[in-house]
Protein backbone atom coordinates (compact mmCIF):
# COMPACT_ATOMS: atom_id res chain seq x y z
CA UNK A 1 0.00 0.00 0.00
CA UNK A 2 1.22 3.49 -0.84
CA UNK A 3 0.61 5.97 1.98
CA UNK A 4 0.83 9.74 1.82
CA UNK A 5 1.66 10.99 5.31
CA UNK A 6 1.32 14.57 6.46
CA UNK A 7 2.41 16.29 9.64
CA UNK A 8 1.65 19.90 10.52
CA UNK A 9 1.01 19.42 14.23
CA UNK A 10 4.03 21.31 15.54
CA UNK A 11 6.71 23.59 14.26
CA UNK A 12 7.61 21.11 11.50
CA UNK A 13 5.65 20.77 8.29
CA UNK A 14 6.29 17.62 6.30
CA UNK A 15 4.98 15.04 3.87
CA UNK A 16 6.17 11.57 2.91
CA UNK A 17 5.20 8.91 0.40
CA UNK A 18 5.66 5.46 1.94
CA UNK A 19 5.37 1.92 0.64
CA UNK A 20 4.03 -0.32 3.40
CA UNK A 21 4.93 -3.57 1.60
CA UNK A 22 8.63 -2.78 1.77
CA UNK A 23 8.45 -0.34 4.70
CA UNK A 24 10.42 2.15 2.63
CA UNK A 25 9.94 5.91 2.44
CA UNK A 26 9.86 6.58 -1.30
CA UNK A 27 10.04 10.34 -1.00
CA UNK A 28 9.82 12.96 1.69
CA UNK A 29 9.96 16.69 2.02
CA UNK A 30 9.45 19.28 4.70
CA UNK A 31 10.95 21.97 6.86
CA UNK A 32 10.96 23.26 10.39
CA UNK A 33 8.74 26.21 9.64
CA UNK A 34 7.46 27.47 12.95
CA UNK A 35 4.58 29.07 11.11
CA UNK A 36 3.11 29.27 7.62
CA UNK A 37 2.11 25.61 7.34
CA UNK A 38 -1.03 26.43 5.36
CA UNK A 39 1.03 28.13 2.65
CA UNK A 40 3.79 25.54 2.31
CA UNK A 41 2.16 22.15 2.86
CA UNK A 42 1.09 21.52 -0.75
CA UNK A 43 4.60 22.27 -1.97
CA UNK A 44 5.99 19.59 0.37
CA UNK A 45 3.32 17.10 -0.74
CA UNK A 46 4.27 17.77 -4.36
CA UNK A 47 7.99 17.38 -3.64
CA UNK A 48 7.48 14.10 -1.77
CA UNK A 49 5.44 12.76 -4.70
CA UNK A 50 8.06 13.82 -7.24
CA UNK A 51 10.88 12.27 -5.22
CA UNK A 52 8.83 9.07 -4.91
CA UNK A 53 8.08 9.08 -8.63
CA UNK A 54 4.37 8.82 -7.85
CA UNK A 55 1.25 10.82 -8.52
CA UNK A 56 -1.74 11.40 -6.26
CA UNK A 57 -3.89 8.72 -7.95
CA UNK A 58 -1.25 6.15 -6.85
CA UNK A 59 -1.97 6.92 -3.20
CA UNK A 60 -4.00 4.26 -1.39
CA UNK A 61 -4.32 6.01 1.92
CA UNK A 62 -3.62 9.35 3.60
CA UNK A 63 -2.23 9.44 7.15
CA UNK A 64 -2.18 12.63 9.18
CA UNK A 65 -1.11 13.61 12.68
CA UNK A 66 -4.16 14.63 14.69
CA UNK A 67 -2.38 15.99 17.79
CA UNK A 68 -1.95 16.71 20.54
CA UNK A 69 -0.10 19.75 19.29
CA UNK A 70 -0.81 23.19 17.86
CA UNK A 71 -4.58 23.51 17.46
CA UNK A 72 -4.23 25.48 14.24
CA UNK A 73 -1.49 23.22 12.90
CA UNK A 74 -3.56 20.11 13.53
CA UNK A 75 -6.45 21.60 11.59
CA UNK A 76 -4.22 22.47 8.64
CA UNK A 77 -3.25 18.80 8.36
CA UNK A 78 -6.63 17.25 9.13
CA UNK A 79 -8.52 19.53 6.73
CA UNK A 80 -6.00 18.79 3.99
CA UNK A 81 -6.09 15.03 4.59
CA UNK A 82 -9.89 14.94 4.63
CA UNK A 83 -10.05 17.10 1.50
CA UNK A 84 -7.62 14.81 -0.32
CA UNK A 85 -9.51 11.73 0.86
CA UNK A 86 -12.79 13.17 -0.41
CA UNK A 87 -11.39 14.06 -3.82
CA UNK A 88 -9.33 10.89 -4.31
CA UNK A 89 -11.96 8.54 -2.95
CA UNK A 90 -9.36 6.99 -0.64
CA UNK A 91 -9.47 6.64 3.15
CA UNK A 92 -7.70 9.02 5.53
CA UNK A 93 -6.55 7.90 8.97
CA UNK A 94 -5.38 9.84 12.00
CA UNK A 95 -2.17 9.17 13.92
CA UNK A 96 -1.48 10.75 17.29
CA UNK A 97 1.72 12.70 17.75
CA UNK A 98 2.28 10.73 20.96
CA UNK A 99 2.26 7.46 18.99
CA UNK A 100 4.58 8.87 16.33
CA UNK A 101 7.03 10.11 18.97
CA UNK A 102 6.81 6.74 20.76
CA UNK A 103 7.93 4.98 17.58
CA UNK A 104 11.03 7.16 17.53
CA UNK A 105 11.78 6.34 21.18
CA UNK A 106 11.28 2.61 20.59
CA UNK A 107 13.68 2.71 17.68
CA UNK A 108 16.34 4.30 19.89
CA UNK A 109 15.80 1.90 22.82
CA UNK A 110 14.45 -1.42 21.54
CA UNK A 111 12.77 -3.79 23.96
CA UNK A 112 11.71 -1.18 26.48
CA UNK A 113 8.36 0.38 27.31
CA UNK A 114 8.19 4.08 26.45
CA UNK A 115 6.44 7.07 27.95
CA UNK A 116 5.94 10.11 25.75
CA UNK A 117 5.38 13.43 27.50
CA UNK A 118 4.79 16.63 25.54
CA UNK A 119 5.15 19.93 27.37
CA UNK A 120 1.65 21.39 27.13
CA UNK A 121 2.65 24.60 29.01
CA UNK A 122 0.46 25.91 31.86
CA UNK A 123 2.02 23.25 34.12
CA UNK A 124 0.52 20.44 32.12
CA UNK A 125 1.84 17.59 29.99
CA UNK A 126 0.18 15.57 27.27
CA UNK A 127 1.26 11.99 27.74
CA UNK A 128 0.75 8.35 26.89
CA UNK A 129 2.62 5.14 27.73
CA UNK A 130 3.37 2.30 25.32
CA UNK A 131 4.74 -1.21 25.91
CA UNK A 132 7.90 -2.53 24.29
CA UNK A 133 5.92 -3.65 21.24
CA UNK A 134 4.57 -0.15 20.74
CA UNK A 135 1.05 -0.97 21.93
CA UNK A 136 -0.52 1.85 23.96
CA UNK A 137 -1.05 0.90 27.58
CA UNK A 138 -3.25 3.87 28.31
CA UNK A 139 -5.23 6.63 26.63
CA UNK A 140 -3.59 9.89 25.52
CA UNK A 141 -4.27 12.45 28.23
CA UNK A 142 -3.48 15.88 29.59
CA UNK A 143 -2.25 15.79 33.18
CA UNK A 144 -0.89 18.36 35.56
CA UNK A 145 2.86 18.03 35.91
CA UNK A 146 2.33 17.07 39.54
CA UNK A 147 -0.12 14.27 38.72
CA UNK A 148 2.09 13.01 35.91
CA UNK A 149 5.13 12.86 38.20
CA UNK A 150 3.13 11.00 40.82
CA UNK A 151 1.75 8.46 38.39
CA UNK A 152 4.97 7.77 36.53
CA UNK A 153 7.59 8.24 39.28
CA UNK A 154 8.74 4.64 39.00
CA UNK A 155 8.28 4.25 35.26
CA UNK A 156 10.48 1.40 34.09
CA UNK A 157 11.35 2.34 30.55
CA UNK A 158 12.36 5.22 28.34
CA UNK A 159 10.81 8.64 28.79
CA UNK A 160 10.92 11.09 25.92
CA UNK A 161 9.26 14.12 24.39
CA UNK A 162 9.46 17.85 25.08
CA UNK A 163 7.92 17.33 28.53
CA UNK A 164 10.15 14.42 29.60
CA UNK A 165 12.15 16.61 32.00
CA UNK A 166 8.93 17.71 33.70
CA UNK A 167 8.00 14.10 34.48
CA UNK A 168 11.49 12.75 35.18
CA UNK A 169 13.43 15.18 37.39
CA UNK A 170 16.80 13.77 36.36
CA UNK A 171 16.31 14.68 32.69
CA UNK A 172 17.42 17.90 31.04
CA UNK A 173 14.95 19.99 29.10
CA UNK A 174 15.27 19.51 25.36
CA UNK A 175 13.76 21.47 22.51
CA UNK A 176 10.67 19.75 21.12
CA UNK A 177 11.69 17.17 18.55
CA UNK A 178 10.14 17.20 15.12
CA UNK A 179 7.69 14.45 14.30
CA UNK A 180 9.25 11.91 11.94
CA UNK A 181 6.69 11.68 9.19
CA UNK A 182 7.97 8.21 8.28
CA UNK A 183 6.55 6.93 11.57
CA UNK A 184 3.28 8.67 10.81
CA UNK A 185 3.16 6.81 7.51
CA UNK A 186 3.99 3.43 9.08
CA UNK A 187 1.43 3.87 11.85
CA UNK A 188 -1.12 5.09 9.33
CA UNK A 189 -0.55 2.01 7.18
CA UNK A 190 -1.24 -0.20 10.19
CA UNK A 191 -4.36 1.72 11.30
CA UNK A 192 -7.88 0.56 10.58
CA UNK A 193 -9.27 2.73 7.77
CA UNK A 194 -12.80 1.66 8.67
CA UNK A 195 -12.42 3.59 11.91
CA UNK A 196 -13.72 7.14 11.87
CA UNK A 197 -12.17 9.90 9.76
CA UNK A 198 -9.18 11.68 11.28
CA UNK A 199 -10.39 14.02 14.01
CA UNK A 200 -8.23 16.50 15.89
CA UNK A 201 -7.03 15.21 19.26
CA UNK A 202 -6.83 18.45 21.23
CA UNK A 203 -6.80 17.04 24.80
CA UNK A 204 -7.78 20.51 25.94
CA UNK A 205 -11.00 22.51 25.84
CA UNK A 206 -11.46 25.61 23.70
CA UNK A 207 -10.75 27.91 26.66
CA UNK A 208 -13.97 29.91 26.57
CA UNK A 209 -16.14 30.75 29.54
CA UNK A 210 -19.83 31.50 29.31
CA UNK A 211 -20.39 35.15 30.07
CA UNK A 212 -22.48 35.79 33.12
CA UNK A 213 -23.12 38.79 35.34
CA UNK A 214 -22.75 41.13 32.40
CA UNK A 215 -26.39 41.89 31.94
CA UNK A 216 -28.29 44.63 33.67
CA UNK A 217 -30.48 43.56 36.59
CA UNK A 218 -34.09 42.76 35.73
CA UNK A 219 -36.97 43.94 37.85
CA UNK B 1 -21.38 33.61 -24.63
CA UNK B 2 -19.07 31.54 -22.47
CA UNK B 3 -19.15 27.85 -21.64
CA UNK B 4 -21.32 26.89 -18.67
CA UNK B 5 -19.33 26.77 -15.42
CA UNK B 6 -19.97 24.60 -12.41
CA UNK B 7 -18.23 25.83 -9.27
CA UNK B 8 -17.85 24.30 -5.82
CA UNK B 9 -17.91 26.96 -3.11
CA UNK B 10 -16.64 26.66 0.46
CA UNK B 11 -17.32 29.15 3.27
CA UNK B 12 -15.89 28.89 6.81
CA UNK B 13 -14.99 32.46 7.76
CA UNK B 14 -17.17 32.78 10.84
CA UNK B 15 -19.73 30.52 12.49
CA UNK B 16 -21.43 28.91 9.49
CA UNK B 17 -19.87 25.92 7.76
CA UNK B 18 -21.14 25.96 4.19
CA UNK B 19 -20.67 24.25 0.85
CA UNK B 20 -22.46 24.88 -2.41
CA UNK B 21 -22.43 24.02 -6.09
CA UNK B 22 -23.58 26.68 -8.52
CA UNK B 23 -23.92 26.82 -12.27
CA UNK B 24 -23.16 29.90 -14.32
CA UNK B 25 -24.83 29.19 -17.63
CA UNK B 26 -23.61 30.35 -21.03
CA UNK B 27 -25.80 33.47 -20.78
CA UNK B 28 -24.09 34.41 -17.53
CA UNK B 29 -27.11 33.53 -15.42
CA UNK B 30 -26.58 31.85 -12.09
CA UNK B 31 -28.30 28.77 -10.73
CA UNK B 32 -27.81 27.25 -7.29
CA UNK B 33 -27.60 23.49 -7.77
CA UNK B 34 -26.86 22.47 -4.22
CA UNK B 35 -26.46 24.56 -1.10
CA UNK B 36 -25.78 23.37 2.45
CA UNK B 37 -25.22 25.50 5.56
CA UNK B 38 -24.52 24.20 9.03
CA UNK B 39 -25.01 26.93 11.58
CA UNK B 40 -23.06 26.74 14.83
CA UNK B 41 -25.48 29.05 16.60
CA UNK B 42 -26.09 26.66 19.48
CA UNK B 43 -22.41 26.03 20.10
CA UNK B 44 -21.84 29.74 20.66
CA UNK B 45 -25.07 30.88 22.29
CA UNK B 46 -23.86 30.33 25.87
CA UNK B 47 -20.98 32.72 25.21
CA UNK B 48 -23.05 35.57 23.80
CA UNK B 49 -20.90 35.68 20.67
CA UNK B 50 -18.76 33.60 18.36
CA UNK B 51 -15.82 31.90 20.09
CA UNK B 52 -13.10 31.52 17.42
CA UNK B 53 -11.65 28.24 18.73
CA UNK B 54 -15.08 26.63 19.07
CA UNK B 55 -15.92 27.74 15.53
CA UNK B 56 -12.69 26.34 14.08
CA UNK B 57 -13.25 23.01 15.81
CA UNK B 58 -16.75 22.72 14.42
CA UNK B 59 -15.67 23.58 10.85
CA UNK B 60 -13.04 20.85 10.62
CA UNK B 61 -15.46 18.19 11.90
CA UNK B 62 -18.19 19.03 9.42
CA UNK B 63 -16.83 20.50 6.23
CA UNK B 64 -15.99 17.42 4.13
CA UNK B 65 -19.39 15.87 4.84
CA UNK B 66 -21.12 19.12 3.84
CA UNK B 67 -19.21 19.22 0.56
CA UNK B 68 -20.31 15.67 -0.21
CA UNK B 69 -23.87 16.65 0.61
CA UNK B 70 -23.75 19.75 -1.63
CA UNK B 71 -22.40 17.66 -4.54
CA UNK B 72 -25.07 15.04 -3.94
CA UNK B 73 -27.88 17.61 -3.89
CA UNK B 74 -26.50 19.17 -7.06
CA UNK B 75 -26.40 15.75 -8.69
CA UNK B 76 -22.78 16.20 -9.76
CA UNK B 77 -19.41 14.72 -8.89
CA UNK B 78 -16.12 16.55 -8.51
CA UNK B 79 -15.22 15.63 -12.10
CA UNK B 80 -18.12 17.86 -13.28
CA UNK B 81 -16.75 20.85 -11.39
CA UNK B 82 -14.78 23.52 -13.27
CA UNK B 83 -13.20 25.27 -10.29
CA UNK B 84 -13.13 25.38 -6.52
CA UNK B 85 -13.79 28.67 -4.72
CA UNK B 86 -12.96 28.93 -1.02
CA UNK B 87 -13.24 31.95 1.26
CA UNK B 88 -9.71 32.90 2.27
CA UNK B 89 -10.57 36.08 4.17
CA UNK B 90 -11.47 38.26 5.91
CA UNK B 91 -12.68 36.38 8.98
CA UNK B 92 -11.61 34.16 11.84
CA UNK B 93 -8.28 32.65 10.89
CA UNK B 94 -8.93 29.23 12.42
CA UNK B 95 -12.01 28.69 10.30
CA UNK B 96 -10.51 30.23 7.16
CA UNK B 97 -7.63 27.74 7.37
CA UNK B 98 -10.01 24.79 7.44
CA UNK B 99 -11.96 25.92 4.38
CA UNK B 100 -8.95 27.06 2.40
CA UNK B 101 -6.92 23.89 3.07
CA UNK B 102 -9.88 21.70 2.16
CA UNK B 103 -10.27 23.71 -1.05
CA UNK B 104 -6.55 23.43 -1.83
CA UNK B 105 -6.61 19.67 -1.26
CA UNK B 106 -9.61 19.19 -3.56
CA UNK B 107 -8.08 21.47 -6.20
CA UNK B 108 -4.78 19.60 -6.04
CA UNK B 109 -6.40 16.16 -6.18
CA UNK B 110 -8.76 17.03 -9.03
CA UNK B 111 -6.38 19.27 -10.96
CA UNK B 112 -9.03 22.04 -11.03
CA UNK B 113 -8.21 25.71 -10.43
CA UNK B 114 -8.63 27.22 -6.98
CA UNK B 115 -10.06 30.69 -6.43
CA UNK B 116 -9.28 32.14 -3.00
CA UNK B 117 -12.30 34.38 -2.62
CA UNK B 118 -12.73 37.50 -0.51
CA UNK B 119 -15.82 36.93 1.63
CA UNK B 120 -16.93 40.52 1.04
CA UNK B 121 -16.75 40.00 -2.71
CA UNK B 122 -19.14 37.08 -2.24
CA UNK B 123 -21.65 39.44 -0.61
CA UNK B 124 -20.97 42.15 -3.19
CA UNK B 125 -21.75 39.95 -6.20
CA UNK B 126 -24.73 38.02 -4.78
CA UNK B 127 -27.26 40.33 -6.42
CA UNK B 128 -25.90 39.30 -9.81
CA UNK B 129 -26.55 35.65 -8.93
CA UNK B 130 -30.07 36.31 -7.65
CA UNK B 131 -31.20 39.26 -9.77
CA UNK B 132 -28.77 39.42 -12.68
CA UNK B 133 -27.97 43.00 -11.71
CA UNK B 134 -25.65 45.01 -13.98
CA UNK B 135 -22.68 47.05 -12.79
CA UNK B 136 -22.39 49.56 -11.22
CA UNK B 137 -24.52 49.44 -8.09
CA UNK B 138 -24.29 50.26 -4.40
CA UNK B 139 -24.14 47.63 -1.71
CA UNK B 140 -24.80 48.05 1.98
CA UNK B 141 -23.30 45.19 3.96
CA UNK B 142 -24.58 45.07 7.53
CA UNK B 143 -23.59 42.02 9.55
CA UNK B 144 -21.99 41.01 12.85
CA UNK B 145 -18.56 41.63 11.40
CA UNK B 146 -19.03 44.37 8.83
CA UNK B 147 -20.85 47.62 8.18
CA UNK B 148 -19.86 48.94 4.78
CA UNK B 149 -21.23 50.91 1.89
CA UNK B 150 -19.50 49.70 -1.25
CA UNK B 151 -19.66 50.81 -4.86
CA UNK B 152 -19.55 47.67 -6.97
CA UNK B 153 -18.12 48.68 -10.36
CA UNK B 154 -17.16 45.31 -11.77
CA UNK B 155 -15.74 41.94 -10.83
CA UNK B 156 -12.74 42.77 -8.68
CA UNK B 157 -13.50 46.50 -8.84
CA UNK B 158 -14.84 47.89 -5.61
CA UNK B 159 -14.78 51.26 -3.93
CA UNK B 160 -15.44 51.38 -0.26
CA UNK B 161 -17.44 54.53 0.35
CA UNK B 162 -18.06 54.03 4.02
CA UNK B 163 -17.24 51.67 6.84
CA UNK B 164 -17.65 51.57 10.58
CA UNK B 165 -14.99 53.30 12.60
CA UNK B 166 -15.72 51.07 15.61
CA UNK B 167 -18.40 48.38 16.07
CA UNK B 168 -20.21 46.61 13.28
CA UNK B 169 -23.98 47.09 13.29
CA UNK B 170 -24.70 43.42 14.06
CA UNK B 171 -22.24 43.69 16.92
CA UNK B 172 -24.18 46.64 18.31
CA UNK B 173 -27.34 44.50 18.26
CA UNK B 174 -25.52 41.60 19.96
CA UNK B 175 -24.03 43.82 22.66
CA UNK B 176 -27.36 45.52 23.33
CA UNK B 177 -29.03 42.13 23.64
CA UNK B 178 -26.33 40.85 25.96
CA UNK B 179 -26.59 43.92 28.17
CA UNK B 180 -30.35 43.56 28.42
CA UNK B 181 -30.16 39.83 29.12
CA UNK B 182 -31.73 38.93 25.76
CA UNK B 183 -30.61 35.79 23.94
CA UNK B 184 -27.90 35.48 21.26
CA UNK B 185 -27.97 36.31 18.38
CA UNK B 186 -29.03 39.78 19.39
CA UNK B 187 -30.60 40.96 16.14
CA UNK B 188 -33.81 38.93 16.20
CA UNK B 189 -34.04 39.24 20.02
CA UNK B 190 -33.81 43.04 20.01
CA UNK B 191 -36.24 43.28 17.09
CA UNK B 192 -38.75 41.07 18.88
CA UNK B 193 -38.48 43.01 22.15
CA UNK B 194 -38.81 46.31 20.26
CA UNK B 195 -42.21 45.35 18.84
CA UNK B 196 -43.90 46.23 22.13
CA UNK B 197 -41.72 49.25 22.83
CA UNK B 198 -41.96 53.01 22.53
CA UNK B 199 -39.30 54.18 20.06
CA UNK B 200 -39.62 57.80 21.25
CA UNK B 201 -38.86 57.19 24.93
CA UNK B 202 -35.09 57.50 24.65
CA UNK B 203 -33.32 59.91 22.36
CA UNK B 204 -30.19 57.90 21.64
CA UNK B 205 -27.30 59.51 19.76
CA UNK B 206 -26.92 59.14 16.00
CA UNK B 207 -23.15 59.32 15.56
CA UNK B 208 -21.78 60.98 12.41
CA UNK B 209 -25.23 62.07 11.25
CA UNK B 210 -24.69 65.19 9.19
CA UNK B 211 -21.05 64.31 8.57
CA UNK B 212 -20.08 64.53 4.90
CA UNK B 213 -18.07 61.31 4.85
CA UNK B 214 -20.08 58.11 4.62
CA UNK B 215 -18.68 56.18 7.58
CA UNK B 216 -20.58 54.62 10.45
CA UNK B 217 -20.05 54.54 14.20
CA UNK B 218 -22.02 52.56 16.75
CA UNK B 219 -19.95 52.44 19.92
CA UNK B 220 -21.35 55.70 21.30
CA UNK B 221 -24.84 54.35 20.80
CA UNK B 222 -23.88 51.22 22.69
CA UNK B 223 -22.63 53.34 25.61
CA UNK B 224 -25.82 55.42 25.61
CA UNK B 225 -27.91 52.23 25.74
CA UNK B 226 -25.90 50.98 28.69
CA UNK B 227 -26.21 54.26 30.54
CA UNK B 228 -29.96 54.38 29.94
CA UNK B 229 -30.35 50.82 31.19
CA UNK B 230 -28.17 51.44 34.24
CA UNK B 231 -30.13 54.54 35.19
CA UNK B 232 -33.29 52.42 35.34
CA UNK B 233 -31.81 49.34 36.98
CA UNK B 234 -33.55 47.05 37.77
CA UNK B 235 -35.23 47.24 34.37
CA UNK B 236 -38.76 46.09 33.63
CA UNK B 237 -39.89 44.32 30.46
CA UNK B 238 -41.37 47.62 29.36
CA UNK B 239 -38.04 49.40 29.85
CA UNK B 240 -36.33 46.75 27.75
CA UNK B 241 -38.91 47.03 25.00
CA UNK B 242 -38.57 50.82 24.99
CA UNK B 243 -34.77 50.68 24.94
CA UNK B 244 -34.82 48.22 22.03
CA UNK B 245 -37.36 50.26 20.08
CA UNK B 246 -35.43 53.50 20.69
CA UNK B 247 -32.16 51.77 19.76
CA UNK B 248 -33.67 50.66 16.45
CA UNK B 249 -35.00 54.14 15.80
CA UNK B 250 -31.54 55.62 16.34
CA UNK B 251 -30.02 53.11 13.93
CA UNK B 252 -32.75 53.66 11.43
CA UNK B 253 -32.16 57.41 11.49
CA UNK B 254 -28.40 56.91 11.21
CA UNK B 255 -28.76 54.65 8.19
CA UNK B 256 -31.22 57.05 6.61
CA UNK B 257 -28.66 59.84 6.79
CA UNK B 258 -25.55 57.79 5.91
CA UNK B 259 -27.06 55.69 3.13
CA UNK B 260 -29.09 58.64 1.83
CA UNK B 261 -25.85 60.54 1.26
CA UNK B 262 -24.46 57.49 -0.50
CA UNK B 263 -27.44 57.32 -2.86
CA UNK B 264 -27.07 61.00 -3.63
CA UNK B 265 -23.40 60.55 -4.40
CA UNK B 266 -24.11 57.57 -6.65
CA UNK B 267 -26.63 59.62 -8.62
CA UNK B 268 -24.17 62.45 -8.99
CA UNK B 269 -21.28 60.24 -10.09
CA UNK B 270 -23.24 57.77 -12.20
CA UNK B 271 -25.95 59.88 -13.73
CA UNK B 272 -26.05 57.63 -16.79
CA UNK B 273 -27.19 54.55 -14.87
CA UNK B 274 -30.78 53.99 -15.93
CA UNK B 275 -31.70 51.63 -13.13
CA UNK B 276 -29.74 52.57 -10.02
CA UNK B 277 -29.92 49.96 -7.31
CA UNK B 278 -29.07 49.51 -3.65
CA UNK B 279 -28.34 45.94 -2.61
CA UNK B 280 -28.46 45.01 1.04
CA UNK B 281 -26.52 42.07 2.45
CA UNK B 282 -25.59 40.65 5.83
CA UNK B 283 -27.63 39.22 8.68
CA UNK B 284 -28.87 42.63 9.86
CA UNK B 285 -30.69 42.90 6.51
CA UNK B 286 -33.31 40.65 8.12
CA UNK B 287 -34.39 43.48 10.44
CA UNK B 288 -37.79 44.75 9.29
CA UNK B 289 -37.39 48.26 10.69
CA UNK B 290 -34.12 48.77 8.85
CA UNK B 291 -35.50 47.17 5.74
CA UNK B 292 -38.47 49.53 5.62
CA UNK B 293 -36.17 52.49 6.28
CA UNK B 294 -34.02 51.49 3.32
CA UNK B 295 -37.05 50.80 1.13
CA UNK B 296 -38.46 54.25 1.85
CA UNK B 297 -35.10 55.81 1.20
CA UNK B 298 -34.71 53.99 -2.11
CA UNK B 299 -38.18 55.02 -3.23
CA UNK B 300 -37.36 58.62 -2.35
CA UNK B 301 -34.16 58.62 -4.41
CA UNK B 302 -35.45 56.49 -7.27
CA UNK B 303 -33.37 53.46 -6.46
CA UNK B 304 -34.40 49.87 -6.80
CA UNK B 305 -34.08 48.13 -3.43
CA UNK B 306 -32.68 44.64 -3.79
CA UNK B 307 -32.60 42.30 -0.83
CA UNK B 308 -31.56 38.77 -1.77
CA UNK B 309 -33.32 36.00 0.17
CA UNK B 310 -32.07 35.93 3.74
CA UNK B 311 -30.26 32.62 3.23
CA UNK B 312 -28.11 34.41 0.63
CA UNK B 313 -27.76 37.59 2.73
CA UNK B 314 -26.20 35.76 5.64
CA UNK B 315 -23.02 33.73 5.27
CA UNK B 316 -23.32 31.01 2.64
CA UNK B 317 -21.16 29.19 0.12
CA UNK B 318 -23.29 29.86 -2.97
CA UNK B 319 -22.07 33.46 -3.02
CA UNK B 320 -18.46 32.26 -2.73
CA UNK B 321 -18.97 29.82 -5.60
CA UNK B 322 -20.62 32.60 -7.61
CA UNK B 323 -17.71 34.98 -6.97
CA UNK B 324 -15.39 32.22 -8.20
CA UNK B 325 -17.57 31.77 -11.31
CA UNK B 326 -17.48 35.50 -12.01
CA UNK B 327 -13.71 35.58 -11.68
CA UNK B 328 -13.29 32.54 -13.90
CA UNK B 329 -15.71 33.89 -16.52
CA UNK B 330 -13.90 37.24 -16.50
CA UNK B 331 -10.67 35.42 -17.32
CA UNK B 332 -9.06 36.25 -14.01
CA UNK B 333 -6.19 34.01 -12.95
CA UNK B 334 -6.72 31.29 -10.37
CA UNK B 335 -4.73 31.33 -7.14
CA UNK B 336 -1.66 29.24 -6.38
CA UNK B 337 -1.89 26.50 -3.77
CA UNK B 338 0.48 28.55 -1.62
CA UNK B 339 -2.15 31.25 -1.12
CA UNK B 340 -2.42 32.33 2.52
CA UNK B 341 -5.61 32.81 4.53
CA UNK B 342 -6.05 36.45 5.56
CA UNK B 343 -7.91 37.42 8.70
CA UNK B 344 -7.92 40.99 7.36
CA UNK B 345 -8.51 41.71 3.73
CA UNK B 346 -10.19 44.95 2.65
CA UNK B 347 -12.19 44.54 -0.52
CA UNK B 348 -11.07 47.94 -1.67
CA UNK B 349 -7.27 47.81 -1.57
CA UNK B 350 -7.10 51.58 -2.10
CA UNK B 351 -9.23 52.43 0.91
CA UNK B 352 -7.46 53.88 3.91
CA UNK B 353 -7.61 51.93 7.14
CA UNK B 354 -10.07 53.54 9.52
CA UNK B 355 -9.46 51.14 12.37
CA UNK B 356 -7.12 48.38 13.32
CA UNK B 357 -4.30 48.75 10.82
CA UNK B 358 -1.71 46.55 12.48
CA UNK B 359 0.80 44.17 11.01
CA UNK B 360 -2.02 42.05 9.61
CA UNK B 361 -3.12 45.04 7.60
CA UNK B 362 -6.25 47.11 7.66
CA UNK B 363 -9.50 45.63 8.83
CA UNK B 364 -12.04 45.30 6.09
Amino acid sequence: MIVLAIDTSGSGCSAAVYDSETAVVLGRSGADLGKGHAERLMEFVDEALVLAGRALPDIDRIAVTVGPGSFTGIRVGVATARGLALALGKPAVGVSTLAALAEGLRASAPGKPVLVAIDAKRDEVYLQAFDAAGVATGEPEALSVEAACERYSGFDGVIGGSGAHLVAADMQPKPPELIDVAFVAALGAAADPASAKPRPLYLRGPDAKPQAGFAIARA
Amino acid sequence: MSPPLRILGIETSCDETAASVILRDSDGKGHILGDVVLSQLEEHSAYGGVVPEIAARAHVEALDTLIEEALLRAGVTLSDIDAIAATSGPGLIGGLIVGLMTGKAIARATGKPLYAVNHLEGHALTARLTDGLSFPYLMLLVSGGHTQLILVKGVGEYERWGTTIDDALGEAFDKTAKLLGLPYPGGPAVERAALAGNPERFDFPRPLVGDARLDFSFSGLKTAVRQAAQSLEPVTDEDIADICASFQRAISRTLKDRVGRGLKRFKAEHAGVARPALVVAGGVAANQVLRSTLQTLCAQFGFEFIAPPLSLCTDNAAMIAWAGAERLAAGMAADGLDVAPRSRWPLDAQAQALLGSGKRGAKA
